[in-house]
């Protein structure tokens, strides 16, 4: 059975490939930027805000990201993946801002976010969609990040690995179990590993 | 509904849709980096424009201070100090040698403009 396809893996664009976009900016064509951003800017705030689950925040870190790659679009090295780097640059600047929270916060931030959801998003959670958001949002945060990145990249661990900085065999360690506590999640079960 | 197998969750998951952005978003972000407004002036006329009004009023404190007779005498002393630099072998060998360096190294390391930890974390992903 053919699985359906993440939302920005090996997706197919019209128009030139985002190498060759980069090109042209470096060229100083503005408009090849401006399509990078309209290519991306809704995967890079999908990962900032279930990373960060502020509106907010999930802006500016977007915003962030997009500004220090347009900054640093000289060191970008032609042949890599632009998805994976914006993702690993707006993840670092998630990253910062979590330690900035941490930092201001006196208590530790929690590992899961809405453990229990009120009868309002009960309600909502009727919504099958819903329903595994809400269960994405209950994952811990190293979890949760890696399924982000899953549902955008789709099967390609290797990209999800360069963006997280991490060994691929950490990375599949980590989807298996954020997978296995989504099913006990999404089935009601009581969850306890932190 | 019930996600028994990997290729239901997988499904479910791709399928999910990704969050909504807020509308003015992708406009801020241009507006900040394809579609900025270029500076009126580059780094390095600024400068220029910078020490051009400090040299013209220390100058014209010269003048104020003890008249044509002070500012023509600092003036020489400057010419003096110039000329005697450029006739200077020793001080133009390290002159020299301080632009090879500098050269050198632009032409090695390329210009890089974000923070050590941004710029690695660049660096590892387009590896």
């Amino acid at each position: 059975m053919a699985l359906a396809q993440a939302p920005n893996a090996g997706r197919m664009t019209a128009g030139p490939e985002d190498g060759q976009l980069v090109a042209m900016t470096l060229r100083g064509n503005p408009e090849a930027f401006a399509t990078l951003v309209e290519r991306y800017d809704r995967a890079v705030y999908h990962l900032a805000y279930r990373t960060l689950h502020d509106v907010e925040d999930a802006r500016d870190a977007t915003q962030e990201a997009f500004f220090k790659a347009f900054r640093s679009l000289r060191t970008f090295r032609p042949g890599a993946k632009f998805s994976t780097w914006i993702f690993a640059i707006a993840y670092h600047a998630c990253c910062d801002r979590l330690n900035r929270r941490k930092r201001y916060s006196n208590e530790e931030l929690p590992d899961r976010a809405d453990a229990a959801p009120g009868p309002e998003q009960q309600a909502i959670a009727l919504d099958e969609a819903q329903r595994l958001r809400t269960a994405i949002d209950g994952l811990p945060e190293k979890y949760r990040t890696v399924i982000t990145l899953y549902h955008l990249q789709g099967q390609q661990y290797e990209d999800i690995a360069k963006v997280l900085d991490l060994p691929m065999g950490t990375v599949k360690t980590h989807l298996f179990r954020a997978k296995e506590l989504l099913r006990r999640l999404l089935s009601g079960a009581e969850v306890t590993e932190s | 509904m019930m996600y028994d197998s990997d290729d239901a969750l997988d499904r479910a998951l791709f399928t999910l849709p990704l969050e909504e952005p807020p509308s003015d978003l992708r406009a801020s972000i241009l507006a900040s980096t394809a579609y900025r407004p270029a500076p009126a002036f580059s780094v390095w006329e600024v400068a220029a424009l910078g020490a051009i009004a400090a040299v013209t009023v220390w100058f014209a404190f010269l003048i104020a201070m003890g008249g044509g007779g002070l500012f023509l005498r600092t003036l020489a002393t400057i010419g003096s100090s110039v000329a005697a630099s450029l006739t200077n072998v020793t001080l133009l060998a390290w002159l020299a040698a301080g632009a090879m360096t500098a050269f050198w190294l632009v032409f090695f390391t390329g210009s890089q403009s974000l923070a050590p930890a941004g710029r690695r974390l660049e660096r590892d992903a387009g590896r």
